[in-house]
């Protein structure tokens, strides 16, 4: 991945040497490098872009926000988070720069900071589904499912037809256990299922898992709630069809 | 009183981990080991192989009980067990095991109680191409009477060795090589399950 995204440098500080045809997009070239040689810690590259912009630009917005994040990638944290509060200040509103401040206090390991900062940045963009993400997975990885639910909860209500967050919302679900938990889950691998037209193998597994759950939970209660055996069989048959096609070395490790 | 214990790791159960750190840097990641106690030498633990599990959402329990139940069913076939846990941060500078870390090996050692937890240590592995250090880049981690995961004292680098005395020169050279992109883990067989997790052409 480090050798495409280095060639790619490469190739496009090449391209920015020998003049690109638009010159609109020449600049967004050099700032493109400029991240991707933050990326691979090629910080020279990096500070000869910024430099080039940095003439082009002086007072500009975006090249305040490549030089945090220039010092960002040196690891000078105070004088990085000085440069974005600088940069906040006059433009309260911007999305990246917000952003910035979340990651640098990932950076560091100040979870519950970048927590709190990805919870106000929310408030005033709770339509920016890449941090609703980012905040249930940190939440997941802090062991706080409930909170991560809440996540995928706003992400479900606002994008209904993608899989991927039904898909999540099970798995936390699933992890939080307990019997309503389980059947929701249950229901939430089915809609996958149904979005992926069958063919998502982490849902079908997720059927599985929780029929098998669920009648661990619900032993001496009252059977009410009559589960359909239909949609575990449906999945078995489902996923053995599909290791005997592509995996039949692991199909006998399908022990459910 | 028993022999203080001693881990013994198979060069290719100790490189498949790391190279699957490698593959994620920017994740955390983490697997399990698969071995037995030493048939002749009860105080030694042999970590024979090892599975790379996740590089996303490693706190979530469907995907982790689905490949447990996998790795247990092929192993157990083999006369081996799941032996430990294996364990890196996200982050460079974080040494610590975390509470994910420490609830999986819980999980573990409630099944082998001379289970293991083995935390990358990522200070090690960037001076592994400089230096000649035959230890292995990981840091062992045991659990005490109260029931807490110790790092096994500075003298604890002698309780975990490699088997093979080499395996860091073969490291070196994989990760010079970017052997790590030919690692296959457990998410990656679920996105797509023709993906072998048992990465059996890896060291052909």
């Amino acid at each position: 991945m480090e050798e495409e995204v280095l060639g790619s440098i490469f190739a496009l500080s090449g391209s920015l040497k020998l003049g690109v045809q638009r010159k609109s997009s020449k600049w967004t070239l050099y700032e493109q490098v400029a991240i991707a040689a933050m990326d691979c810690q090629c910080l020279d590259v990096a500070k000869d872009c910024i430099k080039v912009l940095q003439k082009k630009f002086p007072e500009g917005k975006r090249v305040g926000r490549l030089n945090g994040m220039l010092l960002e990638a040196k690891g000078l944290w105070a004088e990085a988070e000085k440069a974005s509060s600088s940069l906040l200040e006059d433009n309260p509103l911007d999305q990246v720069i917000h952003k910035r401040r979340i990651a640098m206090a990932k950076a560091q390991g100040n979870i519950s900071e970048a927590i709190e900062l990805l919870n106000k940045y929310l408030e005033i963009f709770m339509a920016d589904h890449e941090a609703w993400r980012e905040l249930a997975e940190i939440y997941v990885s802090l062991q706080m499912y409930k909170q991560a639910a809440f996540c995928y909860e706003e992400l479900i209500l606002s994008q209904p037809t993608v899989p991927l967050y039904h898909l999540a919302y099970a798995d936390v679900l699933y992890t939080l256990g307990g019997l309503e938990n389980l059947q929701t889950a249950k229901k939430y691998y089915a809609s996958t299922i149904d979005l992926t037209g069958g063919k998502n193998t982490r849902a079908l597994f997720g059927i599985c898992l929780c029929t098998s759950a669920i009648a661990q939970a619900s032993k001496g209660r009252n059977k009410e709630d009559k589960e359909s055996p239909e949609l575990q069989s449906l999945a078995v048959t489902a996923l053995e069809k599909d290791y005997k096609q592509r995996a039949a070395d692991k199909l006998g490790l399908l022990v459910h | 009183m028993v022999a203080e214990l001693k881990y013994e790791i198979s060069q290719n159960a100790y490189i498949k981990l790391v190279l699957h750190a490698l593959k994620h840097k920017t994740t955390a990641v983490n697997g399990v080991l698969l071995g037995r106690v030493n048939p002749q030498n009860e105080s030694v633990v042999e970590i024979i192989d090892s599975v790379p599990l996740f590089h996303s959402n490693l706190a979530l329990l469907p995907p982790l009980e689905i490949a447990l139940i996998m790795i247990e069913e092929h192993y157990g076939s083999k006369g081996l067990g799941i032996v430990g846990y294996f364990h890196a941060n996200e982050r460079f500078d974080d040494a610590e095991l975390g509470i994910v870390a420490k609830n999986i090996g819980d999980h573990i050692f409630r099944y082998f109680p001379q289970a293991a937890v083995l935390l990358l240590d990522n200070k090690k592995l960037a001076a592994l191409p400089k230096g000649k250090d035959q230890s292995p880049v990981m840091q062992l981690y045991i659990r005490d009477a109260s029931k807490n995961w110790k790092l096994a004292g500075p003298d604890g680098g002698s309780r975990l060795v490699i088997k093979e005395p080499a395996a860091n020169v073969v490291l070196s050279d994989y990760i010079s090589s970017e052997k790590w992109q030919d690692v296959v883990d457990f998410d990656d067989h679920l996105d797509d399950i023709k993906m072998d997790w048992l990465n059996l052409e890896l060291f052909k």
